[in-house]
This record gives structure tokens, C-alpha cells and sequence, in this order.
């Protein structure tokens, strides 16, 4: 089908124009600003809906006048940072990326550890396929140091973050912003991932999270000031009218008082059968649970600790991760917090952060499809049900790019443009 | 043109339409809804009810002899037939049937149109031998996987016929744009005695003779008509359908040492109901849910029928966890269905307050009206335990899954108290604002029942002000209370936003009075928050 985005295409000279013209709605205009099209999918990481669309986030809220903003958007399950980064550039679920939370029990090495490593992204992604397969540039501005990791030399340019705050373990936004303005004027990639980790990261450690969110609120406005210098940079550099846009969260945020915790170790320590026989790979707002004992015994240890977890004060539900489509690292059961709780293993004292995700009360996200290119739908708001793994077949069709081996599992948001987009 | 409704039948139509007409301005009685020549009549109108994709239920009642008056249990079991098109000459109909009534349906007709097309607006109409009801127009809901824009429905509640004229029903049928009415309850009321217009039966109804009669009477208001058969409904029943402050196993305004047993009386109130209301039934089940497309999800509640007695306003414990609003299997239907669905609104038709209100102090002269208004007892008390106030397990197991799940655009539409609300629902009042709104509600008023000028006798907008003060003060998460206007709603809904528009009569005891546009709160999709707007949805609104 036709070209509307690909470069390739226009570069291609007689047969690139004559494909375009078979799309009556694709201007002369638009044909010329898709040559130069580059996409930009910044992720305000842990920002909440009522964030997005509150006094704080101006730039998100002009974002969204100009161009199309999902209400019903979701994280992917577990609603943590590195399996919906993961899913953002690879399009599929964590049964197929092999990257279904933060942290995981390792039975190779013995430990329960992030997934920050580049080994442990089981699948291809538009970073590295757009390079491959298309021959067009890519960048990661990454401010998570196991984001750098998991995403390792995927991209064709990638910064380093840093310099990295001690406790929070995570580049402020204002040295991310900067570097991400660097990439383009150094190396105008035509698809860049950006993380911007401060919303998150200030989140985690709010202690008045649950009330006043003071921390939290200085992180809003400071994220903002950095998106709005990321529009700003594009319009004085005068790419903004071939640019698309796309800002969204990976997961959102809730605040625990200090006593809501939950401690699933001590509840299986008083089980004949469970104690010293499972490791909980502990995500906040979720538990994955792993039976390390006989065989023999799984079936019954996995009654075990469904039936201890759900009577476990705080404890929202538990789930087979199969029926999850987490993938088989992901333990033998996969339990939820209530909102307003948090996990904590394997002490009680593991997790003292106030602000957490990674349970269904953190799933709701804003995710926005903007920017200057004209073919972007101008002051829509859409009820599809747009999930994190949207961006990769959403970038994929903007690009021509093909769906992976097995397919998408996400879906192109293409209601967010006009006029035929390839792939679609 | 189909053989049963030919041109004969048509011109036919006309004379009852003009029979009807006749009766105008006041309501009829019983005895005179059936043509002046003794021919049969459809004189209690048409109506459509439930939209779905694909089918929309439609109503009337015949009145094949001059004996078959509502109630009567007279007359001869007929056959009525129907047509629905697409056009309203009926050049192209796209369904029709033939559906048997008589006394046992007190001549009642409700025939499922099905085979139709999503979000199509439809022309449907009766007949009778020769005689042709006149011609009701509705509309289907969208497709359920269908991106839609824009719903727009009416919001109404609370329509006592002695205390005023329907005029708030006149305004919403002359508006034109909307895909249905929600009605919230309080449809008829059981009470005897007069005022601005005699109820009939003129005592307060008990029986299922009583209950069928009353229903006709109020479907010969000629606003209620009109409106019945321009729009579909969406209604669920509150108290007042059966009895004053109802509960599963009796009410306030029921004695059975000289009205009987009450499951005999509930019984008739219900099987009056489902008879006279445009609403799909399974056996004594009203609580259901209706799609319409990927923008909204509507969830009409009962919240009558499987509750626990009200706690006493002093001594009860409305914390029990073994008291509820809801009756469990519907609380698990509600709060399954809110979780799991994909449609972005999650609207809850809801007859009873789900914001918790704590009653102000205030001066004796101001707290006696507030608290007729609650219907509590003179004493007072510090919440209105015929509201979800009186029932906060069930409202704690209902937000919490709200906030557990991150269900988030959760909008309850509420009626029953007779006035104005626009409310933030935290899941810890207390809390507020620190602890998070899960929820938004807003209240419609009443189309006629009595509030606070009315009880008081004083001039509206003077003390109310006051008591409107003391509440708002008290209760931060109420962002407005407004308690001496009567009139209608409008709720437009789009993916950005759900905003409700509050529509105030001028005289409710004036069959023309005009409505006059009051204000409007809306909540932006993902906030959970109601935040005021200046003008009306459409011109400037949501």
C-alpha cells in the first residue's frame, strides 16, 4: 500500500510520488513533511491520569489539544517499568519478550534481580529492526540505569544516563531532557525513546503521597518544564511540523501508610510445606511467587500459597501467571495489592517506599498521540482501549515497517492520524 | 404498508389522536381513557424502552372495549399488532408482529423489536383492528465495539403528579437531541389525596388494581406522553413505586396490620411495573446493563428490593456488614461488571445518594425542612440512613473495588432527595481531599415532588441558601447543593468528558412553565473529580 510516512518510499523517486498520489488525502504538504518524519515517544514515567490532565502538566494537556488522548489507556500487566518499556518497542507481551516485571527469581544465579540485562529481552524491537530493516536511525534516552541495560545496543544511539542521584538511582529530568536535545541536534534520529524518571522516582519516595504529595508536585512541574522544552526545541529547530509525538506512562503510582504492608514470607513461613521453599521476587504492588521446593510438589505447594496469599490482609487476588500471559519466568503465582498497600518481602522491611505500582490499581495511564505533522488528528480524545504495547505497531505503521514474526500482540492506534498509514 | 395497518386504520388514527388530544392539559381518569365512539384506543400512548444494538422494546396499551378500563381486570383478551420502519410514513418496515394481551396484562403490550441496526433511529406503531396508535420514534444503541463521539441522554427523577405538572418531561421532549431518558426512579407515586392535580385512585394504592390504575393515570399526562413516545426510557424503580422509604421485607408507609402483607403488595407494585414500563424484565429482576458502544456502559440499579431494613437514625448500626443496599448477588453484578467492562463511562443508575452527606447543625427552623427533605424524623441525626449512608459496607465494598481495580470514570446518576447535587465520591470522606475521589455523582431533581421552599412555605433561594451552605461547609467533597428547584437534567457524555446540565422549572404547578438553564458540573475523563462549567454541553461545555 502506499507511503504515506516511509522515507524509503519518497527516496525512491518515480514510484514513491506515484503511490502517494493514490491516497487523495495526503496533501502535497504532507508528503513533504513525512520525508523528513521523525517520532519522539517520551514517557513521563509513573504519571498518573488525573496528573496528566491536572494544573501541573500543561505541556501534556497542550499535547493532547493537539493531537489524540486515549481515556481508557492501561499498562500491561505487571504495571511496573521495565516490562512496559519493554512492551512500548517490542509490540508483545511478556509471555513472548520474556520480560514480565521488574525483578524475577533467577534460578541460574540463585537471586532474585532485575531485569536490567540486555540477555534478558528475549525479542526483537523497533529500535533495532527500524535500523536493520530500514536502514533508518534510532536513539535511547533512557534515565533508569536497568533500562539502559535491558535495552543494551538495540538502538543506533544511545546515552548513558547520568549523573545518576544516589538514593532515587535515576538521572534527574533536566540532564535526560538535555541529553535527548543533544541526540537530535547531533544525530536526528527518526525514532527516539525517551524515559524521564523523575515523576516516578520522586513518586516512590514521597511520604506524603498519600496526602499532600509534595515531592511529588515539584517532580510535575519540573517534568513539565522539560516537555515543554522539548516542544520548544523542536519548533525553533523547525522539525515540529514533521514531527509525531507520542507521551504516555508505563504504569501509574499509589501511596501506602506505613502499617498497609504485606509480608507474604512470614504468612508462608507458618506453612509446613511452603516455609523455605518459596522465593517471592517482591514488585510493589505485585508478588511473584516461586516454589523452590520438590517437584513432586508444586501442584499442592501452589494451592498452598494461593489460599495463604488471598487470606492475607492487603492481598487484592491472586492469578495463574499463564492466564497473565507473563511467560514461564514469572513464577507460580502472581498476587496483587489492594490500593492503598504494598508488598513487602522478603521482610517487612524490604519495602519502606510510600508510593508503588505494579498492582491493577496502578494500570491506568495518559497516553497521547501528538505533534506537528500534519497527518496527526488535531483535538481528539478516543475510547479505544490503547495499552503501552501500542507503540511499536503504531511507530511500525507510521514507518512501514512490518509486524514481527508472530505478529503484534498490541495495536496500531492509526484513529490518531489521517489518510492511509503503511502497515495499517 | 403492511395489511394490518392500512390507510383506513391511519385516517382512523387520527380521530384517536384527536381524542386524546382532548384530554390535554389535566390528567384523565380511568374511565376516560377509551375513544369517545366506543371504538378501541390506544389513549395511554406509545412508548420505547432499553435500547440495545440490534432490538428496542416497544409499549402501548389498548383499550379494546369501554369496560377494559386500567385496573378493571375487564375486557377480552386481543391481539395487537406492530410495525417498526425506518421512515415514519412506514414506507420501509423492517419489523413487525402481532402480540396477544388482555386482563391479565391489565391490556398492556410489549413487543421486542429485534434485527434492527445499531444507532438507527426507528418509527413504530400499533394497531388494532381498525385503529392505529399513533406513531412512536426511538432509536437503537450504537454498535457494542463502536467508536462513538457523543450520547446525550435526559435525567429525571421523582415525578409526584398532586404536587405539579410534568412540565420538566414537555422540556426534554421539545429538546430533540437526545439518545434516551434515564429515569431513576419515583416514576409514580403511591400516595392518596390532591393538590395541584387529584391522584387516582384517589387513596393511597395497594392493591394491583390500585398500582394499574395509578400507572394509567400518570401515562395520560400529555408531557409524559409525548416525551414516552419521542425517546426511549431507561428506568429502574426507588421506593415510591411500592411504598415510602421500601425495603425487601416492608417500608415506611406500610402497615400491615390494615394494608396486608407486604410481599403481597410488592408483588402487585411490581407486576403494575413491568406491565405499564417500557423496561425489559426477567421475572421480578429490574437491575440490568445497557451498552452503547465503546463510550459508556449503563448500570440501572435496584436498590429497593434486596435491602436491609433502614437502621435507626439514633441507635442503628449502619456499619454492620451483614446490612446491605444491594443484596449480595447484585453487589457481585455491579461490581464484576464494572471491573471487566471496556466501555470507557461506567454510568450507574442509582436511586439513593452514594456520596456520604453528614447533616449540618443547624437552627431548629432550618434543620425540621432539611430533615422532612431527608424524610428523617424530627429529632434529627447525623446521616440519612435510607442513602448508602445507612448502608456502608456495601458502599465501602463498592468503592473499594472501584480504587482496587483502578476503574476509573465511574459516574452514579442519582434522584430520590428532590434536589440538585454535584458531588466528589471519596473512597475515606474523612480523609477528603487527601484521600482520593473514585467516583463522581450527580444528582437530578425532581420533575415535581416537594423540597425545601415548598415544605418550608418560604420564598426559594432565601434560607435554603443557608442550609445549602451548612452542607457544603460540612461535606467537602460536596461541590454543590441546590434544594428548592424542580425540573430536569441533561447528561452529555464524549470521551473527554461526561457533564451534567441542570434544567430548573419556573412554576411547577403551571402545566407551561418554562425551564430555564441553571448550571452545569462536568468530570474530565481520568480525574474522578467534578469540576463546574459555565454553559451547557454544546455550547462551550464538555
Amino acid at each position: 500500500m502506499a507511503a504515506t510516512f516511509s522515507r524509503r518510499t519518497l527516496l525512491g523517486g518515480a514510484a514513491g510520488a506515484a503511490a502517494l498520489g493514490a491516497i487523495g488525502a495526503v496533501t502535497a504538504s504532507t508528503a513533504t513533511a513525512a520525508g523528513d518524519l521523525r517520532v519522539y515517544v517520551l514517557v513521563v514515567d509513573g504519571c498518573r491520569p488525573d496528573e496528566a490532565a491536572g494544573e501541573h502538566l500543561s505541556a501534556v494537556r497542550d499535547l493532547a489539544a493537539q493531537g489524540t488522548s486515549f481515556s481508557q489507556a492501561k499498562s500491561i500487566t505487571v504495571a511496573e517499568t521495565i516490562p512496559n518499556h519493554v512492551a512500548m518497542m517490542s509490540g508483545v507481551l511478556p509471555e513472548r519478550s520474556g520480560v514480565p516485571a521488574n525483578s524475577v527469581w533467577d534460578p541460574a544465579r540463585g537471586e532474585v534481580r532485575d531485569l536490567g540485562e540486555a540477555g534478558d529481552l528475549k525479542t526483537s524491537t523497533i529500535l533495532d529492526r527500524l535500523p536493520a530493516e530500514l536502514g533508518l536511525t534510532t536513539a535511547s534516552v533512557l534515565s533508569k540505569d536497568y533500562l539502559f541495560g535491558v535495552f543494551g545496543e538495540r538502538a543506533s544511539f544511545r546515552w548513558t544516563p547520568e549523573p545518576m542521584l544516589p538514593i532515587t538511582n535515576h538521572a534527574p529530568d533536566i540532564f535526560t531532557m538535555g541529553a535527548a536535545l543533544d541526540m537530535i541536534d547531533d544525530h536526528d534520529p527518526a525514532l527516539m525513546f525517551v524515559n524521564l524518571g523523575d515523576v516516578d522516582r520522586f513518586g516512590h519516595a514521597d511520604l506524603s503521597g498519600s496526602s499532600l504529595k509534595i515531592l511529588r508536585t515539584l517532580a510535575l512541574i519540573d517534568t513539565n518544564l522539560q516537555l515543554e522544552r522539548f516542544v520548544d526545541h523542536l519548533k525553533d529547530k523547525g522539525t515540529w511540523e514533521s514531527s509525531v509525538v507520542i507521551l504516555l506512562a508505563d504504569h501509574s503510582m499509589d501511596w501506602s501508610l506505613p502499617l498497609s504492608i504485606i509480608n507474604l514470607t512470614g504468612a508462608f513461613d507458618d506453612d509446613p510445606l511452603l516455609a523455605d521453599n518459596v522465593t517471592i521476587a517482591q514488585n510493589g504492588g505485585a508478588d511473584l511467587l516461586y516454589w523452590t521446593g520438590p517437584e513432586e510438589s508444586r501442584a499442592e505447594a501452589i494451592v498452598h500459597m494461593r489460599q495463604i496469599a488471598e487470606a492475607t490482609e492487603g492481598v487484592l487476588s491472586v492469578h495463574d501467571p499463564a492466564e497473565l500471559r507473563l511467560g514461564t519466568n514469572a513464577g507460580d503465582v502472581v498476587a496483587y495489592a489492594k490500593a492503598g498497600w504494598r508488598f513487602t518481602d522478603p521482610s517487612v522491611v524490604s519495602n519502606p517506599i510510600p508510593g508503588n505500582h505494579g498492582h491493577p490499581a496502578t494500570e491506568e495511564i495518559p497516553f497521547v498521540i501528538s505533534g506537528g505533522h500534519p497527518s496527526v488528528v488535531r483535538g481528539q480524545v478516543s475510547s479505544a482501549p490503547a495499552h503501552t504495547m501500542d507503540v511499536a505497531p503504531t511507530v511500525a505503521s507510521l514507518f512501514g515497517l512490518s509486524a514481527p514474526e508472530g505478529g503484534w500482540d498490541g495495536q496500531a492506534r492509526t484513529e490518531a492520524f489521517q489518510g492511509a498509514l503503511v502497515g495499517s | 404498508m403492511s395489511q394490518v395497518f392500512d390507510r383506513r386504520s391511519v385516517l382512523k388514527a387520527s380521530g384517536v389522536a384527536a381524542a386524546a388530544a382532548a384530554v390535554g392539559g389535566a390528567v384523565a381518569t380511568a374511565s376516560d381513557v377509551w375513544a369517545a365512539d366506543g371504538e378501541p384506543a390506544f389513549a395511554h400512548g406509545v412508548a420505547s424502552g432499553d435500547p440495545l444494538p440490534d432490538a428496542i422494546l416497544l409499549w402501548t396499551r389498548v383499550t379494546p372495549t369501554p369496560e377494559s378500563t386500567p385496573g378493571s381486570g375487564q375486557g377480552p383478551t386481543v391481539e395487537v399488532a406492530w410495525e417498526i420502519a425506518t421512515d415514519n410514513a412506514f414506507a420501509n418496515v423492517v419489523g413487525s408482529g402481532k402480540v396477544p394481551t388482555g386482563p391479565d396484562q391489565d391490556h398492556t403490550v410489549k413487543a421486542d423489536a429485534t434485527g434492527l441496526a445499531p444507532a438507527t433511529t426507528y418509527y413504530f406503531r400499533f394497531a388494532l383492528g381498525d385503529v392505529v396508535s399513533g406513531v412512536g420514534t426511538t432509536k437503537t444503541a450504537p454498535a457494542a465495539d463502536a467508536a462513538v463521539a457523543h450520547l446525550r441522554f435526559g435525567v429525571v427523577s421523582c415525578s409526584n403528579l398532586p404536587q405539579g405538572h410534568f412540565a420538566a418531561y414537555r422540556y426534554l421532549a421539545e429538546r430533540g437531541d437526545l439518545d434516551a431518558v434515564l429515569h431513576l426512579g419515583d416514576y409514580v407515586y403511591e400516595g392518596g389525596g390532591g393538590g395541584v392535580r387529584p391522584h387516582d385512585p384517589p387513596h393511597e394504592i395497594v392493591t394491583l388494581a390500585d398500582y394499574r390504575q395509578r400507572h394509567a393515570q400518570y401515562k395520560t399526562d400529555e408531557h409524559l406522553l409525548r416525551l414516552h413516545s419521542l425517546v426511549p426510557f431507561v428506568a429502574t424503580w426507588d421506593d415510591h413505586e411500592v411504598a415510602n422509604d421500601a425495603w425487601s421485607g416492608g417500608a415506611e408507609n406500610h402497615q400491615p396490620d390494615t394494608e396486608g402483607d407486604y410481599a403481597a403488595r410488592k408483588a402487585a407494585a411490581h407486576q403494575a411495573y413491568f406491565e405499564w414500563m417500557p423496561v425489559r424484565n426477567e421475572s421480578d429482576k429490574i437491575y440490568r446493563r445497557l451498552r452503547f458502544g465503546l463510550l459508556a456502559e449503563l448500570s440501572m440499579l435496584d436498590l429497593r428490593s434486596y435491602r436491609s431494613e433502614q437502621a435507626d437514625p439514633f441507635d442503628g448500626d449502619v456499619d454492620d456488614p451483614n446490612r446491605t443496599i444491594t443484596g449480595p448477588e447484585q453487589m457481585a453484578w455491579l461490581t464484576d461488571g464494572l471491573t471487566s467492562s471496556t466501555a470507557q463511562w461506567k454510568i450507574v443508575g442509582n436511586s439513593v445518594m452514594i456520596a456520604p452527606v453528614l447533616i449540618p447543625p443547624l437552627p431548629k427552623d432550618l434543620l425540621g425542612p432539611l430533615l422532612k427533605l431527608l424524610g428523617l424524623p424530627e429529632e434529627g441525626g447525623v446521616v440519612n440512613p435510607d442513602q448508602w449512608d445507612g448502608y456502608t459496607a456495601d458502599r465501602g465494598r463498592l468503592l473499594d473495588t472501584l480504587a482496587d481495580n483502578g476503574v476509573r470514570d465511574t459516574v452514579f446518576l442519582t434522584g430520590d432527595i428532590h434536589s440538585s447535587w454535584a458531588c466528589d465520591v471519596p473512597r475515606d470522606a474523612g480523609a477528603y481531599p487527601g484521600s482520593p475521589s473514585v467516583a463522581v455523582e450527580f444528582v437530578a431533581t425532581s420533575i415535581t415532588s416537594d423540597n425545601i421552599d415548598d415544605i418550608t412555605g418560604l420564598p426559594p433561594r432565601t434560607v435554603s441558601k443557608v442550609i445549602e451552605g451548612a452542607l457544603t461547609g460540612l461535606n467537602r467533597h460536596i461541590k454543590w447543593v441546590e434544594v428548592d428547584s424542580h425540573g430536569a437534567c441533561v447528561l452529555d457524555v464524549t470521551p473527554a468528558a461526561a457533564q451534567m446540565d441542570w434544567y430548573f422549572l419556573a412554576n411547577k404547578e403551571d402545566a407551561a412553565s418554562a425551564l430555564s438553564y441553571a448550571r452545569s458540573y462536568r468530570v474530565r475523563t481520568g480525574t474522578q473529580k467534578v469540576q463546574r462549567v459555565g454553559s451547557p454541553a454544546g455550547q462551550g461545555g464538555a
